[in-house]
């Protein structure tokens, strides 16, 4: 088996969201060992819709199986004394903790970054909150809009005159996660490097708002502040409905306008008024009628090709059920199947991307609830069978 | 203090657009040396035309190449070297930056890198541990798009983000923003930070091979499993989340001016309702329980809206979290410069050019996380167009004088570039009036202290 790029490092996951899930996968999938330690109940994660085949299972959480992959998981009641003082015992033999708490929740419990420091200097913690460890709103209730919302991007998301508009999905949360997986392996290569331990702090809001370039510098630089898009004569370059769907072309990248008059069959295209930028900002309006009027016949999937081979800027709107078809992912490895023991043989979105001599390996599903609590508590830290009854007892584990 | 993360690592980055870019100005910031190489004819697109963003006071100036918006953001920290790698001796002073670098990025398409032969193979041929790193737009590989045209803006409809975004029941809609390029940028950070200690380790280098489409598909990831499983093809709920009720973007008092809100149990609902004056609503059977919210979510919209109308979108932030419920305001590129929350952060940094830039000083984000024992800052401006050439080439490859001026003689290095137009400005009341900006304020500068 070839080592990952992270091989060697041991990683704590206490996230029950998104976010903190789906930065501890990234550290599995490139080689960490990831131990996800969730209450006796379950992360708050394994009650997320959607579920396999719509029945709400904890173990069928399509979120949770996908955002755990190549984890172990236990459990371990943190709220008390007694599964605190098993947590400081993982803690000591971990590289990485990533958590998701409301900020002040695990110092509560004597379990902040300062308190573990001091039982392991070297120890990064990652912790991945809707606003951070600090600052006024620190202690304020987070969601994936709320973050859209404060990170910028809802301003110039939607039509004027209406209301911003938030993406589909968790993207905030995604981003979290990625964002987060990013500042911990450089983190990561600090402790290697000089044995320095820290706590990253990851605002999700804020990677929202990173992503704001022209939106956020506008203010400084000239005093702007950037909008949403006219509802009218600025279809262009959005998506316009053809004959299967929907389609997206830009100007720029290596195409003449002309190219893209030719790829609709349009003459229109070529008279003056829509001859450049700024006359086609002008007559907006008229050329998206023309457009649109165009392209009501064609298919995407005709057009797409079409576009590349003039070398224009071509989007096709996919739906999810085109994209778990799609021949460059499959020709990428994207999708890997794994068989998961309650809902058999499933194929998941796996790889982010390709490292040469570190290749991404799916070596495990997402853990059941408590599916290593025995390797953990027994083989790992030498507790007993009788231990681990006293422990359930207790509702520790 | 300890030393930055990065300190000691050099970084080549040969890079155009937004997403490595960004990455490397982030590598900057944890303490990499960074070197931006772009050709003499061949300037970074952020600092032509429309992907530049505004110039400082909205006026191109003389060296205008050195001074938008965009391009200071991303670029911020670096060093820059201009070389020619059409040309055989660009070429070979760029493998010679390699034998003394850690890692080089790139996102040409692919046939490019190969063509001139500073692919992996070779590349790893001249420094046996390089870390090279790839972006583009769908991968390498034999894949049928490999070779397609791309950049984030048609992307997002292909890897299916237009499709879940959008007001119900109406057509896909866009991002509004280059989407995809940032999943790649911390894709990169990922991978670099792995790949250094894979290398620290067992003295391996190696290619990280990043497909933009890829990173975005993967942000839909239950989505895809919701259509592999349950054979379910998603769709648009706008601003509606799958099981919180209400749950929406509403107006608040003033022009364009929004809150949002999101209700996720019985009690931030009755919450909700003690705040607007309608405790009776708590018990009415079309919203007492979260099935009927989601049921009735228009009759509860209607209800919500008159209400968050009448008041400030912070007061009703603060007044929504005191009651326990999720909210926050839409904030708008100028409202984050005045917010606590930003400001105690220290989000956005101030960062001072030197005097002969005539860009004053700037405000810029930073990061979106921090450092316990290494805080980070931008460590410096983004650098003017070809301002290392010198340093670089003679001190750092011993390259002599005459040599050097023979290079700056044949145009394979230079101070200004040889092709582009700064993109045209417009009056901002203008901008204001035709839609293009939402609002402009005159006086920026001292309400930044700029």
């Amino acid at each position: 088996m070839p080592e990952g790029a992270l091989s060697g490092i041991k990683v704590l996951d206490l996230s029950e969201d998104i976010a903190g899930s789906f930065c501890a996968r990234l550290l599995a999938d490139y080689g960490a060992e990831v131990l996800k330690l969730e209450p006796p109940p379950g992360a708050a994660l394994r009650r997320l819709g959607p579920f396999f085949h719509d029945d709400p299972h904890l173990e069928k959480s399509l979120p949770f199986l996908v955002l755990n992959l190549n984890k172990k998981g236990a459990t371990l009641n943190l709220a008390t004394a007694t599964g605190q003082s098993l947590f400081r015992e993982l803690a000591q033999r971990v590289d990485v903790i990533v958590e998701s708490y409301t900020p002040g929740y695990l110092a509560s419990l004597g379990l902040g970054y300062p308190q573990l420091q001091e039982l392991n200097p070297a120890l990064v913690m990652t912790s991945i909150t809707p606003f951070g460890q600090e600052g006024p709103y620190s202690q304020y209730q987070g969601e994936e809009i709320v973050s859209y919302a404060m990170g910028m991007i809802m301003s110039i998301s939607g039509v004027q005159g209406r209301e911003p508009l938030k993406h589909g999905g968790f993207q905030a949360q995604y981003q979290g996660g990625l964002f987060g997986a990013g500042a911990t392996t450089m983190a990561l290569f600090q402790q290697q490097t000089t044995g320095l331990g820290q706590q990253v702090d990851v605002s999700v809001t804020e990677c929202v708002a990173s992503t704001m370039m022209a939106t956020q510098t506008m203010y400084p630089f000239m005093g702007g502040t950037a909008v949403r898009r006219k509802p009218a004569g600025s279809m262009f370059g959005h998506p316009m409905s053809c004959a299967d769907g929907w389609i997206i072309v830009q100007t720029g990248g290596g195409a003449e306008w002309e190219d893209i008059a030719g790829l609709f069959q349009s003459q229109e295209l070529l008279e003056p008024r829509f001859a450049d930028r700024a006359q086609r900002a002008q007559n907006g309006e008229a050329l998206d009628r023309v457009v649109i009027d165009a392209i009501k016949g064609r298919s995407k999937w005709e057009l797409f090709p079409q576009a590349a081979k003039s070398r224009i800027l071509f989007g096709v709107v996919q739906t999810p059920l085109e994209l778990t078809r799609c021949p460059q992912l499959e020709s990428r490895e994207f999708y890997r199947e794994v068989e998961h023991p309650v809902v058999g043989k499933v194929r998941v979105p796996a790889v982010l991307c390709n490292l040469s001599a570190t290749p991404y390996q799916l070596l495990s599903p997402s853990p059941t609830l408590g599916q290593h609590n025995i390797e953990i508590l027994v083989q790992g830290l030498g507790y007993s069978q009788q231990d681990l009854c006293r422990l359930r007892q207790l509702n520790v584990i | 203090m300890p030393k930055l993360p990065l300190e000691g690592i050099r970084v080549l980055d040969s890079t155009y657009v937004f997403a490595l870019p960004y990455a490397g100005g982030h590598l900057s910031d944890l303490g990499a040396e960074v070197i931006k190489i772009e050709g003499p004819g061949r300037p970074d697109v952020t600092r032509t035309g429309g992907y530049a963003g505004a110039f400082p006071e909205n006026t191109w100036g003389e060296d205008w190449w050195n001074r938008p918006s965009t391009f200071n953001l991303i670029n911020r920290g670096k060093r820059s070297l201009t070389l020619d790698l059409t040309d055989q001796r660009g070429r070979d002073l760029f493998r010679q930056l390699v034998a003394v670098s850690d890692v080089v990025m790139e996102n040409f398409t692919p046939r490019v890198m190969r063509g001139w032969g500073l692919d992996y193979p070779n590349l790893k041929k001249i420094r046996p541990d390089i870390i090279l790193v790839s972006n583009t737009g769908y991968g390498h590989g034999g894949g049928p798009y490999s070779s397609y045209p791309a950049q984030a803006t048609t992307q997002e409809a292909t890897h299916g983000h237009c499709w879940v975004t959008g007001y119900p029941g109406e057509a896909p809609s866009k991002a509004g923003a280059s989407f995809v390029d940032f999943l790649s940028t911390w894709t990169a950070i990922f991978a670099i930070g792995a790949a250094l200690r894979h290398r620290l380790r067992t003295g391996e280098g190696q290619w990280v091979d990043i497909g933009m489409y890829q990173t975005g598909v993967m942000f839909l990831s239950e989505y895809l499993m919701d259509a592999s499983v349950n054979g379910r093809d998603g769709g648009r709920m706008g601003n509606r989340h799958p099981s919180r009720a209400p749950q929406g973007c509403y107006p608040a008092q003033g022009q364009d001016q929004w809150i949002t809100l999101s209700v996720g149990d019985d009690q931030q609902w009755q919450a909700l309702c003690g705040l607007i004056g309608r405790e009776e609503l708590a018990h009415d059977p079309r919203f007492s329980d979260v099935l009927s919210r989601l049921r009735h979510h228009d009759a509860l919209d209607e209800l919500l809206r008159p209400w968050t109308a009448k008041h400030d979108k912070y007061d009703l932030m603060h007044r929504l979290q005191g009651a326990g419920i999720p909210a926050g305001p839409v904030l708008t590129g100028r409202d984050v410069h005045f917010d606590p929350h930003y400001r105690s952060r220290g989000f956005l940094e101030r960062v001072t050019y030197p005097t002969q830039r005539q860009m004053g000083a700037r405000i810029f984000m930073g990061r979106p996380y921090k450092l316990s024992e290494t805080p980070l800052q931008i460590r410096a401006p983004a650098p003017a167009f070809g301002q290392d050439n010198g340093p670089l080439l003679k001190e750092l490859l011993g390259l002599e004088e005459d040599a050097y001026q023979k290079l700056a003689h044949d145009g394979i290095i230079a101070t200004a570039p040889t092709s582009g137009e700064p993109s045209p400005t417009t009056p901002p009341e203008r901008s204001v009036q035709t839609g293009a900006l939402g609002e402009w304020d005159p006086h920026y500068r001292e309400r930044l202290d700029l």
